[in-house]
């Protein structure tokens, strides 16, 4: 680790500036809990480190009823997993939130930092000069990859580490993104890129772009919604696949519904032509099986994680399955 | 004469060791059952609990002395190479770098028993280190390192254990090939030739690394010719002689000192080349220097358990009489000398007249192995208490009974007999509080998606301790006793129990009782803190010098109320005439009659006795239920029921079968070492990457003690439980889940997607 300068700017512009002009050695800072093991690890090496957690009015959660959900970018984790309104329309979110790392880090961590936090590959962790990090090959592609995509990865395998992210992208949340003086806000399926855009970083985010506020539109009413993540040990565990599901029922039926995962691609995993195959779905056990047999007809496991194919149909008819029982 | 030394033999970790040591020759009263005593077997809390849970305690790591500096070490980034090139004038230039020491400006120190060197331009592994810097502080340090410029000559690695037992060993490591263990007992093709049945199955167990809270770490300080050094360790007087042979300076100008411990689990029982590294600056210098490792250096450079290919064939008639077992077996001790076996439960578990064993070491260029709780039996039970269970389910007999029908009365490798084993009370008692009956008579024939499932394990260790173990005792102005002895406590509380013991005898209150342990300055010798023999060790010395200082207080007060001593009786901490109990002294009293000086006493540990051997025995059940849509296994209850000898602390007893239960846990479900293999790389060397359990992965837990005392085994009779603790855990596990799901996994760990996988592909 080197030295770095530390600033505190008190606006936004300010913090842009710097992080734009400075380029890629500067780095965004908020709670910290990614960034700070990033720099010590020597992943990254910035000259500037730019805190955005005193500027004002990014920690707000508004709800207004009939329009939606607004989480600033600064809104700790924690918040989010105890906010009663959240637990109660936006339940995929709140159970999302409620299942990432340790309370400690839950304390720390903001959405914003959750949406842009790095790769968990071992290789990316480690002292391994892979293609994510400018250099020339995927240690995992051949190498231990148990934990790496089973769709959507190349030349980089990774899966994307947040929970908060697959839940948002079933809500159909959009990201708003303070860039050189003005907002723009866009789709969270387009705020994530696979590595076949770029291998070098996970979202849309140029340099001196940062995120200023998540917006979920107001669901249709009656709306039933659950995150179901799976994890190797009961707590502070990344999700080995993951799944949140967003739906509407009537008469035994799926009426409308959206699915994501996690833990099975580079980006929270969506799949539009299986989100209209779910309009209409019976909820029985053979209608369920069957929709399950059908996802993820692209991937390519790499040797060591075929188990995550079975694993995400299999999380998968649970979570229709448990949502309509709830 | 009450002392002598005498040619004892103790049977440990599977040899016959005769030691040449002091032993007490008195016999002592046994105890009888926990109940006639005040406060042994007592859930007495820990003496040192307040000042560790305040945080007030100072553990090796929190040492701080004055002018002190920090050093840090480089490691070999490649699993291979020679150093073609080095040169530090970079790192020599960084402000506030004091001193930066490598082969090149050092002495040849002899490492890991000559086949190396302190500082060794050949590099065999990742971590091997390269050099050491001292800086003002330990960040300097670090970055003073990345400053150091060298070049390889890369080697030719390999890192998979089965390809390295393919390729010339010679030119993975330089050294040659391990001789190949062999053990017969009986007429194998005999034993062959009278069964009906056989079952075969190659396991396989993980590296896994000890990870204890502390780091490695010491603080070292020269005062004159004379070094003082606090470290991290399980043997303190191992740690003295190491550090005097590396420095050729006297044994007694080293003194060792080691007060709390953050856990070692075997890593800590050999002096680390870091604090000889450290004594070198400190001596440059002419400042202390601490030395520390970080969590990544933990996982790379300070041992593991190492792995296992155990394939194992077991004959047997039908009517569950084992008439033949083989046993072949290999696994990695890592780049330098070290031993990997893990045959000795195969070999003495259950009753078999025929056997063959082979086992082979072989070395690979990762981190050596090291003593890790229970080496080789943690692996070994778990293999070979898979393959019982599976040839009792081939013949349909119950497993327990499958155990019982084959089991050994004594020892069948020496042929002797034990000094006790009560090994069918721990299979009911456990059997009682798993609910055996509610197992699946058929594995995996429950019903649902979560399937539950029961199995067991059986457990046995070493653990009886033996001499040479010394402990002394001062009593002091107002009766307060000081126990000092050579021993260390590393977590387990011996402080605490040593006390008690003390306390038993001299019927003085736990309060007035300090106990002084881990200084090679000041206590007397006793044995490093491995193998579950301090307790076993150290309390009989204890024991036999508090005795014999009550016979010394008995003299005292005959001397001053001028009685004659068979007049005098010892009677809850006060000596009073027995004609007249109104005559009496207190133990103070006697002090300050002989004007408050202190009153010494010397105890040893007796020898062991002719013609047995000591073992701990044991078994653990465990209750699981198994995801079968997502491979995930939720261990709900374990049931220990163990032989240990006499229970010396309810509390720390129960600490102890905790930790081991879920370092078994542990080592069943989630730990692995992971090598990349194309570039000889450690990918998780990290907690979060490196798994452990969480709180919420602790299951429901029941101690079951079925022992009262071992009587013939020390004055005390305790046996270790360390140890124990650990070894069935991983077995029972495994054999729940096939209970369970009637599918085997052979390979630990069992993770979800080895889970899915065999469920998925075989159904
Ligand atoms: C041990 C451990 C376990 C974890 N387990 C989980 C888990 O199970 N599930 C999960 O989802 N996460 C997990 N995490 C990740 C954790 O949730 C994130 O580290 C945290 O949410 C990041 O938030 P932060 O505010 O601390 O971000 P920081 O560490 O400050 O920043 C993280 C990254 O995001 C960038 N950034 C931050 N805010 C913005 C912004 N507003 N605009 C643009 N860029 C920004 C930073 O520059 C940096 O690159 C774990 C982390 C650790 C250390
Ligand atoms: S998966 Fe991506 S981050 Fe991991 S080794 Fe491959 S390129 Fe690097």
């Amino acid at each position: 680790m080197r030295e770095f300068n530390f600033t505190n700017p008190s606006t936004l512009d300010e913090a842009s500036k710097i992080l734009k002009t400075s380029d890629s050695s500067s780095a965004l800072l908020a709670g910290g809990t990614d960034l700070l093991s990033l720099i010590k690890h020597e992943i990254i090496d910035p000259e500037n480190l730019v805190n955005i957690k005193n500027l004002n009015g990014f920690d707000k959660i508004v709800y207004r009823k009939g329009e939606g959900l607004k989480l600033g970018a600064l809104v700790r984790i924690s918040d989010i997993a105890e906010h009663q309104i959240i637990k109660d329309k936006f339940t995929v979110l709140s159970d999302a939130a409620s299942v990432i790392a340790s309370p400690q880090l839950r304390n720390m961590g903001t959405i914003g930092g959750n949406l842009c936090q790095r790769p968990r590959c071992w290789y990316y962790r480690e002292e391994f000069d892979c293609i994510r990090k400018g250099g020339d090959i995927c240690y995992a592609y051949l190498g231990k990859n148990k934990y790496h995509c089973i769709v959507g990865g190349g030349p980089c395998y990774i899966v994307h580490p947040s929970d908060t992210a697959v839940a948002l992208t079933a809500l159909d949340a959009k990201v708003t993104i303070y860039s050189n003086g003005d907002y723009k806000s866009i789709p969270i399926q387009e705020f994530f890129i696979l590595p076949e855009v770029n291998y070098l970083k996970e979202n849309v985010l140029e340099p001196g772009e940062i995120v200023t506020e998540i917006f979920i539109p107001e669901p249709k009413a009656d709306v039933k919604s659950k995150y179901i993540k799976f994890m190797e040990r009961n707590a502070w565990d990344f999700a080995v696949v993951s799944v949140a599901s967003v739906m509407n029922l009537s008469n035994g039926k799926i009426s409308s519904g959206k699915l994501a995962w996690g833990g099975v691609a580079p980006v929270p995993w969506q799949e539009e032509q299986l989100n209209q195959k779910m309009s209409g779905l019976s909820i029985d056990d053979n209608s369920v099986e069957e929709f399950s047999k059908s996802l993820f007809e692209n991937s390519e496991p790499l040797e060591h994680n075929e188990y995550k194919l079975i694993l995400a149909k299999n999380l998968t008819k649970r979570i229709i399955k448990e949502i309509a029982a709830d | 004469m009450p002392q002598k030394i005498v040619k004892s033999k103790i049977i440990f970790e599977g040899e016959i060791v005769e030691t040449i040591g002091e032993v007490s020759t008195e016999e002592y009263e046994r105890w009888g059952a926990n109940e006639n005593l005040k406060v042994v077997g007592k859930p007495v809390s820990r003496i040192d609990g307040y000042d560790k849970v305040s945080g007030s305690a100072v553990y090796t790591f929190d040492k701080i002395l004055q002018r002190m500096v920090y050093a840090r070490t480089l490691r070999s980034p490649l699993p291979h190479a020679k150093i073609k090139r080095i040169d530090i004038s970079k790192a020599l230039k960084v402000n506030g770098i004091l001193d930066v020491i490598t082969f090149q400006n050092t002495e040849d120190i002899d490492w890991y028993w000559n086949s190396s060197k302190l500082f060794d331009p050949h590099l065999r592994y990742q971590g091997d280190e390269i050099a050491c810097a001292a800086a003002e502080t330990a960040e300097l340090a670090e970055q003073a390192l990345k400053l150091i410029e060298v070049d390889y000559d890369e080697l030719p690695f390999a890192v998979n254990t089965k390809k390295a037992l393919e390729s010339d060993p010679e030119k993975l490591t330089g050294f040659k090939k391990p001789d190949l263990f062999t053990y017969d007992r009986g007429d194998f093709s005999k034993g062959i030739s009278e069964s009906d049945e056989s079952v075969e199955d190659t396991f396989t167990t993980p590296v896994v690394i000890h990870n204890p809270t502390e780091v490695h770490c010491s603080t070292v300080a020269w005062d004159g010719g004379k070094l003082t050094v606090w470290d991290s360790t399980q043997a303190i007087f191992s740690v003295r002689n190491a550090v005097a042979d590396s420095l050729k300076i006297n044994i007694n100008d080293v003194r060792v000192i080691k007060k709390y411990m953050g856990g070692g689990f075997g890593s800590k029982l050999e002096a680390g080349k870091y604090t000889v590294m450290a004594a070198l600056l400190a001596r440059r210098l002419g400042r202390p220097v601490k030395i520390y490792l970080d969590r990544r250096e933990m996982n790379l450079a300070v041992g593991n358990r190492p792995d296992s290919h155990q394939t194992l064939k077991v004959w047997g008639k039908r009517d569950g009489t084992i008439t033949a077992m083989s046993y072949k077996s290999f696994g990695a001790v890592g780049a330098y000398p070290q031993g990997a076996a893990a045959n000795w439960p195969f070999r003495t578990m259950y009753k078999c007249p025929n056997i063959k064993v082979e086992d082979q070491n072989v070395f690979i260029n990762a981190g050596r192995a090291r003593a890790f709780r229970a080496p080789g039996h943690v692996q070994g039970v778990f293999a070979l208490d898979s393959i019982i269970d599976d040839f009792a389910y081939k013949i349909g007999m119950d497993p327990i009974d499958l155990r019982l029908k084959n089991y050994a009365e004594v020892d069948q490798v020496f042929n002797v007999p034990y000094t006790s084993k009560l090994l069918k009370e721990a299979y009911s008692a456990g059997a009682q509080a798993i609910n055996w009956d509610l197992r699946n008579k058929i594995p995996g024939s429950g019903n649902g998606v979560i399937k539950r499932g029961i199995g067991m394990a059986s457990q046995i260790w070493w653990g009886g301790g033996g001499p040479p173990a010394h402990a002394m005792l001062k009593l002091e102005r107002g009766g307060y006793l000081t126990v000092i002895s050579g021993t260390q406590d590393i977590g387990t509380g011996t402080y605490t129990i040593l006390a008690q013991v003390a306390a038993e005898i001299l019927e003085i209150p736990m309060e007035k009782i300090e106990v002084i342990l881990g200084d090679t300055g000041v206590g007397p010798y006793a044995p490093s803190s491995g193998g579950s023999q301090t307790i076993a060790s150290v309390a009989p010395a204890v024991r036999d010098a508090s005795e014999k200082m009550k016979s010394k207080l008995i003299s005292a007060a005959a001397a001053i109320m001028e009685i004659p001593e068979d007049k005098i009786k010892y009677n809850n901490g006060e000596i009073e005439s027995i004609e007249d109990p109104a005559k009496k002294l207190s133990i103070a009293d006697i002090l300050k009659e002989l004007r408050e000086e202190s009153l010494l006493m010397n105890g040893s540990r007796e020898a062991n006795p002719d013609g047995y051997t000591t073992n701990s025995f044991g078994a653990q059940f465990a209750d699981v239920s198994v995801d079968t849509e997502t491979g995930k296994i939720t261990v709900n209850k374990i049931a220990a029921a163990h032989d240990i000898g006499r229970p010396m602390n309810q509390k720390t007893l129960e600490n102890q079968f905790h930790g081991g239960i879920l370092q078994g846990l542990s080592y069943a479900l989630m730990e692995e070492r992971v090598i990349d293999e194309s570039t000889g790389q450690v990918v998780n060397l990290n907690m979060h990457d490196y798994k452990i359990p969480t709180v919420k992965d602790v299951p429901k837990i029941e101690i079951i003690i079925v022992s009262k005392s071992d009587d013939l085994v020390n004055n005390v009779g305790a046996k270790g439980i360390g140890e124990p603790a650990i070894i069935p855990t991983a077995g029972a596990i495994a054999n729940a889940v096939y209970n369970a799901i009637g599918v085997r996994i052979k390979s630990l760990p069992i993770t979800p997607d080895k889970v899915l996988n065999a469920i998925y592909k075989f159904n």
